[in-house]
């Protein structure tokens, strides 16, 4: 078990910076979670962080020791990887075993912790069977094992549970957290399931373009979003976006929409946007409810018609056109409305977001 | 106007029928050809198009195996023409089994076979991985190319220099281990040069065969490369980065991952290398001045001695009969090395 800690860590490919200046740290025995669309360089800094690829700039440091020299063995890192990388030639067995024999452990020691690894992946029946012959979801949980048998100072996952179906992905998820909270190894885990971020992890890393966005818990990420990309990342459905201008009445301050609507804005969430700024509005789907259930009595109200209902069991999502944008309304009441029927919609101005536009 | 919607059913035959019911009615074309029906003409068909290949093999494989069968159960000189053919039943097949110049030569080209065919796997395997780890694509392939061109120079000029290679006393192996023995520095270590001298490279029994197995060796070593340079090539690089995370150092790395996944390569180029020393001719002969294998038949190998039978001493029959016999033996040693090698060898893998 080690700290982890990335300084002013930058990569260049070519021309083309991946990485720009990042700092990070991750405390000894944290789960981290690595969000951010494809392409933003999630893999790129765990290859670094595992020795496979070199920083053009900055360190990577291991319980305080700078360790930017060090080969990948030397670090004691075990790594899932986005494309599984499993030996070809070798069966499940030896795949998953194989950093144990590496290792020089002896052959019964082997046998019975690549036992264990295979029972908590399911993958008991399949020990025998060469790469080839296994399907991506069981290739993917082979991957796993083969990072799970050791015992290193840090665990790397990239995209581990991408390609399992939906019920095995959670059955995994609950896996992982269990035999973190057994082992409390420092992990790095690289998702594009926000979900399984913000159930997984101490602390969220959200990145866009090779730059952290923000750092924080799940609930920090959700109620205090330092911009409209993470506003827009976590949440499902995703955060409404509105533009507007900021607008200040005396100690008031409001969001006016294009339509003339005024909302009302906390000055903790107005922040240092000036009057009469350009700013997007962020409404939460869950935190808009529909006036006409008579518990809408918030200042907010916003007229719209509506255009969708789209049932997902629980919950209706809504889709009400207002200012001549499509907004999702989470309605958990599963109230009978009409098609293009005009509805208004109430939100309490502490839920209001105002972001200053980009 | 065309009808794009579906049919709205079809009677016995199958014929689609639209609205009103009358099936459509088609007028049937005739054939113009009137010699051979459709049918037969596509049977004829592929029979006509491989039958290039095989007259010429039928001509030029299949009759001369058959011939040489039918020769080895004959006595004949070729200069007395077909009519000096005599049946002599298994005489030419025993009194090849009685010839110790028969058995001289297999063991001569088993010795050969081995001396020169490890060591080109040996070097060729370890330069072939440095090649393609180290270096990139086009300094690769100059490297290879280089290596490659001793392959594609005829085998009697490649001889025939080693030839004067190896010459006792103007050839330049000799006068170069001289001059080593004076230098200053690296003398010492050639310090038994003088005793030794003149060594005589093709002309004792002791030293004919490393230096046709050198040849050998130097040859082929670049072919090889080659190979296993595609087989390296087909690893992919996130397989040394796995093996990297799991902890293995570069020689692991070679060991555990990058030899078991040329292993089918291997299989090839060893295949290759067997039949092929199995029926060395060239090099020996060349470099024994064609001689009847050089001194007390050292240097004379099976496809050698053939070549003596036959057209030396103009016994094609006896000559029939060893070459069944040469053949019978490279076969056993093939399967050998399928029976032994060939499972893991040719598994599909990936
Ligand atoms: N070897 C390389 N050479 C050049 N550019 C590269 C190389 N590897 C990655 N990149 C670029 O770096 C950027 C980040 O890539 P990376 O693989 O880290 O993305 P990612 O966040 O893991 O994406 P995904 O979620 O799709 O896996 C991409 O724009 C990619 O094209
Ligand atoms: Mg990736």
């Amino acid at each position: 078990m080690a700290s982890l800690e990335l300084v002013n860590l930058s990569k260049t490919f070519g021309q083309v910076k991946v990485l720009h200046n990042l700092d990070l740290t991750v405390k000894e025995g944290e789960f981290l979670a690595l969000v951010g669309p494809s392409g933003c360089g999630k893999s790129t800094l765990l290859r670094i962080i595992a020795g496979l690829d070199d920083a053009s700039d900055g360190l990577v440091v291991m319980d305080g020791d700078d360790v930017s020299e060090l080969s990948p063995r030397e670090r004691n890192v075990a790594m899932v990887f986005q494309s599984y990388a499993l030996y070809p030639h070798m069966t499940v067995e030896e795949n998953i075993g194989f950093n144990l024999r590496i290792s020089g452990l002896s052959k019964a020691e082997i046998a019975s912790r690549v036992e264990e690894a295979a029972q908590t992946l399911d993958l008991t029946e399949l020990l025998k069977r060469k790469p080839s012959q296994l399907s991506g979801g069981q290739r993917q949980r082979v991957a796993m094992g083969r990072a799970l048998v050791r015992n290193p100072d840090a665990f790397l996952f990239d995209e581990p549970l991408s390609n399992l179906d939906a019920k095995l992905r959670v059955q995994m998820r609950e896996e992982i957290k269990r035999l973190h909270k057994k082992v409390r190894t420092t992990s790095v885990y690289v998702t594009h399931d926000q979900i399984e971020a913000m159930t997984l992890a101490d602390r969220i890393v959200i990145m866009k373009d090779g730059r952290i966005q923000q750092i924080g818990s799940p609930t920090e990420l959700y109620r205090e979003p330092n911009n409209a990309f993470v506003a827009g990342f976590i949440g499902s459905p995703a955060m409404n976006f509105l533009p507007g201008r900021l607008l200040f009445e005396g100690d008031d301050r409001f969001a006016v929409l294009t339509d003339g609507t005024r909302l009302a804005v906390t000055d903790e969430r107005a922040g240092e946007i000036a009057n009469n700024a350009a700013i997007q509005v962020g409404l939460r789907p869950e935190h808009l409810r529909v006036a006409a259930q008579g518990d809408g009595d918030h200042a907010n109200r916003l007229a719209g018609t509506l255009d969708l209902i789209e049932p997902t069991g629980a919950q209706n999502h809504l889709k009400v056109s207002v200012c001549d944008q499509l907004l999702t309304v989470v309605d958990s009441q599963l109230v009978s409305l009409d098609i293009d029927q005009p509805v208004t919609l109430s939100i309490d101005p502490n839920q209001v977001y105002v972001f200053a536009a980009a | 106007m065309p009808n794009y919607s579906p049919p709205d059913k079809t009677d016995a035959k199958g014929v689609w029928i639209f609205g009103d019911g009358t099936p459509a009615d088609y007028p049937v074309r005739k054939s113009s050809s009137k010699l051979i029906s459709r049918k037969r003409r596509k049977a004829l068909m592929p029979w006509l198009f491989i039958s290039p290949y095989l007259i010429l093999f039928g001509l030029f494989t299949a009759f001369p195996l058959g011939f040489s069968i039918f020769l080895s159960f004959q006595e004949w000189n070729p200069v007395s023409g077909l009519s000096g053919m005599k049946f002599v039943g298994f005489e030419n097949y025993i009194s090849a089994y009685d010839d110790p110049w028969l058995w001289k030569s297999l063991y001569n080209t088993v010795w050969l076979a081995v001396a020169s065919g490890v060591p080109q796997h040996l070097i060729a395997i370890p330069i072939a991985y440095l090649l393609v780890m180290a270096l990139k694509s086009g300094l690769r392939h100059i490297y290879t190319a280089t290596m490659f061109i001793p392959f594609i120079t005829s085998t009697i000029a490649v001889s025939l220099i080693f030839y004067s290679i190896y010459s006792t006393q103007s050839g330049i192996l000799n006068q170069w281990l001289l001059l080593a023995a004076d230098a200053p520095l690296i003398g010492w270590m050639f310090a038994w040069v003088h005793d030794v001298m003149p060594l005589r490279w093709l002309g004792s029994s002791s030293l004919i065969k490393p230096a046709i197995a050198f040849v050998v060796v130097w040859k082929y070593t670049g072919f090889n490369i080659v190979i296993y340079s595609a087989g390296f090539l087909t690893v992919s690089k996130e397989l040394y980065d796995a093996a990297k995370v799991d902890g293995c150092n570069g020689w692991q790395q070679f060991w555990h991952v990058a030899l078991p996944m040329i292993r089918p390569f291997v299989f090839f180029a060893l295949t290759l290398t067997i039949i092929g020393n199995l029926q060395l001719f060239e090099e020996p002969y060349v470099l024994t001045a064609g001689n009847s294998g050089g001194v007390s038949q050292s240097g004379l190998t099976a496809s050698y001695y053939l070549y003596l039978v036959g057209w030396e001493w103009l016994e094609m029959g006896a000559a029939a009969a060893i070459s069944w016999m040469l053949f019978l033996f490279i076969a056993i040693v093939t399967s050998l090395h399928f029976y032994f090698n060939g499972r893991k060898g040719l598994e599909g893998n990936r």
